[in-house]
């Protein structure tokens, strides 16, 4: 059996977006063809790392399975309404919930099998939706976003200059990009001004 | 519509759109479509520029990317972009150039007295100029620093601006099956084969109309390619984009102009977009470029290619001259004449060099009119500010001899073809060498690969049609007395070239560099074969076995805002902690720590960073502060092996450090040195949670991925970045515990519950809260994490738990002055070149235990009596110390050898004295000196200083163990 975990779910009365003070709804930029892509922060989610000891790679993928509810395998990532998960290297998965159990619960799940790491309040997840959301992100990621090459559900690390992001494929055009805390607020800028160009809407 | 404009034709232009631009602030009209290069010709404007060196008038000689001598500055809002061509400047109202390298005006240049210096300003003139004695002291560099002001005005390009350029400037990446370079037929036939065939596409055409220079009969065709192209979702077509670079991995960069030719940029729309193109093939159909032929007089306003002529007349409906002529070897120049004819100019004489040319060339010569003037060339030209006459003669190409008396013909335009040379430039820089191709005297790329093909003109293909043969005579130099320009843009003559060769420099590689050939804004593309060739012919070898140079990205001037794109000004990556906003709302003057943000210090009022830091000081040493700490590093450590990893990678036992316990640890790099310090908290049993300084935490993460990847994969140990995952206040001062016993819930802070480096889990303000009792500044100190989203909720209410005992935030500089009088080290001191033992910190380094840097640590240089060692300092004079300074013996006119150096300094409000840190020499063995801080650069400041322990305030640590 693991070891108690440490884990802080995220107190909504107490907590505050990294992104407060700064997340503007409305619409945006050039709205000649209307807004061309939304862009929402998903806060507050339960997020975590959930790390696999080298030969548990299976029974992890089937316990974080168990735990979410998701279609997840050792290879294929995996979205739900309520969760998502995705591997980001080898043995290593990152797991967003709507529940604020998620990390005892991944805890629970995984035994001896892996490490949970709770992070979330140190992650921000901001998604994009919208017809022009691959051309949006490619000017953030060197990332081939066509759909053959970037399917449903899948979830890669990658980086826009230093700052670190993951990015899985939630919807036929909507994307979640997963930055550290202390960079949201900058990504966020770059993410709203290189939407400029196509129209934006912040709901 | 004037003289210059024909009634008819322009493909590229809109007659119903006249635009307004000006010219040195005269106005000048345009139509629509219009580079500025074709408005000025419209105008009859015939001097666009002056020549670098000899400030000679110089008109448009070009229609695209390798024009040499139309230079404009482009002004925008007082942000000044200068060595633009004119002849990709698109022609809007309100756009606003300036003329480049003359005084007072264009017209008017009194610099062209330069030319008077003839062949004291050839090749090698600064190296001949400023090496060696002259007159006295006036030699060498100081000679040359004399004149450098002088001459920099006297020879140059554009001038550019220090107005900050607001424009945006954005990079894309794509990914595609095949990139098209160039738009012209050649390359639209390969897309929409390749789009046809289900391939993803991308086609880049420089210019902003497709087609390339493709007759203009072919308008339909390209249009209907065009449309098809567009209606594919897979292909995008990108004009006004040039590919300039080709890396490895087809890999290419471009960048594309997207506002330049607009008045009003569309909201959002940056200026340029910098385009980084992961292609599986590249299909080169970049085409070829005319090239002029070398004379006497050959850089005359109104000598200009041939093409460009024809092409002005056809794509922008203008003449570039009222009597025209043309000087030609090969046979395209006639089908220049006879468009040009047929649009209504008046061709004066074809000059050919060959003694005969083909029944089309014959055609097309008779059709233009004129007299044809076969074994003939131009040996001179006239006119002050453009061309009036030519001189003709006869000449035999293959003797290169001349016979008979000159003729004048009296014209205003002579358009010259010397051949066509494909556009090699990117296959080039992906390594391939050009070959020679004899007959199209032109260098060709080599046979492609798998990778990369190449198209139409680019490949040699060059059809001219009309029975016209694409091989030109070999004649690039009509040598005859007189300055004749190979390189128009920096004023290299074919006498250079050959000067160049007689003083040694034969290599086509030195000859660039002596000469400057082929080294300005154009990168050579009209002189770099003439140039070539000359060398060659001086050398007596034929041109292959001169080689060229390798030609590098970019093809040509790339968008550096491009380049860098949005990481800059607003969008730069700052970090922001939890509490970033109270911080700014409470007045604190931030400070970049890296990319983090953190309060330097929370000035009030008219108050200097200074004295807010001292007054913060003193809070903390007599009340309690509480600072911001979340940019520390912060690494889960997890795994039944943890406690082993960490007995490694630390110098300092953790094997046995109990639950609920905290510890200070070191780290060493392999080779010995000191890498970082911090605190190690153990969780759980299989738990701990790693700090590291703010600076080092990437780092410390890598090494302990390395560790654990590397050396030791054995070990059950999974390591994971948490610094965003916590927010955390340091609270420190002797009433610290008690604003602590005020506000946390669930656990007790006293002595017992809380030791020295014990860890307590409860609430604030019904937060989970984790507090551990440690110190950086020595006081009575806990650290009080929660997670980063309730950071704010947890510091408002310490800080309100704080106010019955005067709490205030602190900074930076408060902070660092604390950490300066207990003589605790950071990045500034674990700097690199620190072992343990310079920092005193060989307490730490266990002899029970091998650990990183174990093996290595004791090696006789670092171990060595004479090193740099950790000492306090303190100014004797009352005088501000200046981290960095040199720590010498002696005094301000014998100050010595540097003895080491200060590592950080501040107001010490507990000494009441300027005090700092210091790695000098034999450091331990000099406390009590009396010594200098030397500050001669910076502040000129020589400083008496004593030397004292490091440990300057509370040596036996007795306030924080309290």
């Amino acid at each position: 059996m693991a070891e108690p975990f440490i884990s802080t779910p995220v107190i909504t009365d107490a907590a505050e977006s990294p992104l407060v003070g700064h997340y503007e709804q409305g619409t945006f930029g050039n709205l000649d063809r209307g807004a061309q892509v939304t862009l929402t922060e998903r806060f507050p989610l339960a997020i975590c790392d959930v790390f696999a000891w080298t030969g548990s790679e299976t029974k992890s993928a089937n316990a974080i399975k168990r735990a979410t509810k998701l279609a997840l395998t050792k290879t294929r990532d995996a979205v739900s309404e309520d969760a998502q998960a995705f591997r980001h290297a080898p043995g290593r998965w990152t797991v967003i919930a709507i529940d604020p159990a998620l990390p005892e619960t991944l805890t629970t799940a995984v035994g001896d099998n892996a490490t949970v790491v709770d992070l979330s309040h140190g992650r921000t997840v901001l998604r994009i939706d919208g017809g022009q959301s691959r051309r949006v992100l490619s000017k953030l990621f060197p990332i081939d976003f066509k759909s053959d090459c970037f399917p449903l559900e899948k979830g890669i690390a990658t980086k826009h200059h230093e700052i670190f992001a993951q990015i899985q494929r939630v919807g036929d055009d909507a994307f979640d990009i997963i930055v550290f805390r202390s960079y949201a607020r900058a990504f966020w800028h770059a993410l709203r001004r290189s939407s400029e160009e196509v129209g934006y809407a912040v709901e | 519509m004037t003289s210059h404009r024909r009634p008819e034709g322009g493909s590229a232009i809109d007659r119903d759109d006249t635009v307004g631009f000006t010219v040195d602030g005269r106005q000048y009209f345009g139509l629509a479509g219009d580079t500025l290069a074709a408005a000025l010709l419209a105008n009859g404007v015939r001097v666009m520029g002056r020549s670098f060196k000899y400030h000679r008038p110089r008109g448009v000689v070009a229609i695209g990317v390798d024009e040499p001598n139309a230079l404009f500055t482009v002004t925008t809002d007082g942000v000044r972009e200068p060595n633009v061509r004119a002849t990709e400047i698109e022609v809007f109202d309100g756009l606003a150039v300036e003329s480049q390298n003359r005084w007072p005006s264009l017209d008017n240049d009194l610099m062209a007295v330069n030319q008077l210096g003839g062949k004291a300003l050839a090749a090698g003139f600064y190296y001949k100029t400023f090496m060696g004695p002259v007159i006295g002291p006036l030699k060498g560099t100081r000679f040359w620093m004399m004149c450098e002001h002088v001459i920099r005005r006297a020879a140059g390009l554009g001038r550019p601006g220090t107005a900050r350029d607001e424009s945006r400037y954005e990079r894309i990446n794509a990914f595609c099956d095949l990139l098209v370079v160039g738009g012209g037929l050649a390359g639209l036939h390969t897309a929409l084969e390749a789009s046809e065939a289900g391939k993803r596409v991308i086609v880049c055409e420089l210019e902003p109309r497709w087609g390339g220079g493709a007759d203009g009969k072919k308008e339909s065709e390209i249009r209907q390619i065009v449309d098809s192209l567009e209606s594919k979702p897979d292909v995008t077509l990108l004009n006004r984009t040039t590919v300039w670079g080709w890396y490895d991995g087809n890999t290419l960069a471009a960048t594309e102009r997207i506002t330049d030719h607009l008045r009003t940029a569309p909201e959002g729309a940056p200026r340029h977009r910098h385009w980084v193109i992961r292609t599986g093939h590249v299909a080169l159909a970049t085409g070829a470029l005319e090239r002029p032929i070398v004379f006497p007089g050959n850089d005359r306003p109104g000598v200009m290619l041939a093409d460009a002529g024809h092409r002005y007349a056809e794509t922008f409906g203008v003449l570039p001259g009222q009597h025209l002529t043309v000087l030609t070897n090969n046979d395209s120049a006639y089908q220049a004449a006879a468009a040009l004819r047929h649009v209504g100019a008046n061709i004066r004489a074809i000059i050919d060099v060959r003694p005969e040319i083909g029944a089309g060339a014959q055609r097309l010569a008779d059709r233009a009119g004129g007299a044809l003037k076969l074994g003939h060339a131009v040996v001179g030209t006239s006119g002050a500010k453009g061309l009036k006459t030519i001189s003709v003669a006869r000449y035999n190409h293959q003797t290169k001899s001349f016979s008979g008396g000159s003729e004048q013909i009296e014209t205003d335009c002579l358009l010259v073809s010397g051949g066509w040379s494909p556009v090699v430039h990117l296959a080039s820089q992906a390594g391939a060498q050009p070959i020679w191709d004899e007959a199209l005297q032109a260098f060709l790329p080599p046979d492609p690969d798998k990778h990369w093909s190449v198209h139409g003109a680019a490949a040699g293909d060059l059809d001219f049609g009309h029975d016209l043969s694409p091989a030109p005579a070999p004649v690039f130099e009509i040598r005859h007395p007189g300055k004749a320009f190979v390189d128009f843009q920096h004023d290299v003559t074919a006498d250079d070239v050959r000067l160049a060769h007689q003083e040694g420099f034969r290599s086509v590689e030195h000859l660039k560099r002596y000469t400057t050939l082929g080294m300005a804004t154009d990168q050579g593309k009209t002189s770099n074969i003439a140039g070539l060739a000359i060398m060659a012919d001086a050398l007596k070898m034929p041109i292959p076995e001169v080689g060229t140079t390798r030609f590098r990205p970019p093809y040509t001037a790339a968008s550096l805002g491009a380049i860098a794109a949005e990481r800059y000004g607003d969008l730069f990556p700052h970090r922001l902690t939890p509490m970033h906003d109270w911080h700014t709302d409470h007045g604190a003057r931030m400070y970049a720590a890296g990319h983090w943000e953190r309060p330097e210090s929370y000035n009030r009022t008219g108050e200097t960073v200074e004295q807010a830091y001292v007054c913060e000081a003193k809070i903390v040493r007599q009340g309690v502060g509480l600072v911001d700490v979340s940019t520390l590093g912060k690494i889960d450590i997890a795994g039944p092996d943890a406690a082993e990893f960490l007995n490694r990678v630390y110098t300092n036992g953790f094997a046995k450090l109990p639950v609920n316990k905290a510890r200070y640890g070191l780290m060493l790099r392999e080779d010995g040195f000191a890498m970082d310090d911090g605190t190690t908290w153990r969780l759980a049993k299989n738990r701990f949670l790693m700090t590291t300084t703010t600076a080092n935490a990437g780092k410390v993460m890598s090494h302990l991925e390395l560790c654990l990847d590397v050396h030791w994969p054995d070990l059950r140990v999974h390591v994971t970045s948490v610094t965003d995952q916590w927010a955390g206040a340091a609270i420190a001062g002797p009433k610290s515990r008690e604003v602590l016993a005020s506000c946390v819930t669930g656990t007790a802070v006293d002595n017992d519950a809380l030791p020295f480096m014990g860890i307590v889990h409860g609430t604030i303000s019904g937060v989970p809260v984790m507090i551990c009792r440690l110190s950086f500044s020595g006081e009575l100190a806990y650290e009080v994490y929660c997670g980063a989203h309730h950071g704010t909720h947890v510091w408002e209410a310490l800080m309100t738990a704080g106010k019955p005992f005067a709490i205030a935030p602190y900074g930076l500089e408060a902070l660092g002055t604390l950490r300066i009088e207990k003589g605790h080290v950071t990045a500034a001191e674990i700097d690199g070149r620190t072992t343990a033992r310079d920092l005193h910190l060989d307490w730490m380094l266990s002899s029970k235990k091998p650990f990183v840097g174990s093996a290595m640590m004791d090696r006789e240089g670092l171990t060595d009596k004479s090193r740099w060692t950790l000492v306090g300092v303190v100014s004797r004079s009352g005088e501000k110390l200046h981290g960095g300074a040199h720590v010498v013996a002696g005094d301000r006119d014998e100050p010595g050898a540097s003895l080491g150096h200060l590592t950080a300094m501040a107001f010490s409000p507990e000494m009441n004295a300027y005090v700092g840190l210091a790695l000098i020499e034999d450091g331990e063995s000099r406390i009590g000196q009396h010594l200098y801080a030397a500050d001669p650069v910076r502040s000129q400041t020589h400083i008496p200083i004593e030397i004292v322990s490091h440990h300057m305030v509370d040596p036996k640590g007795e306030r924080m163990h309290g």
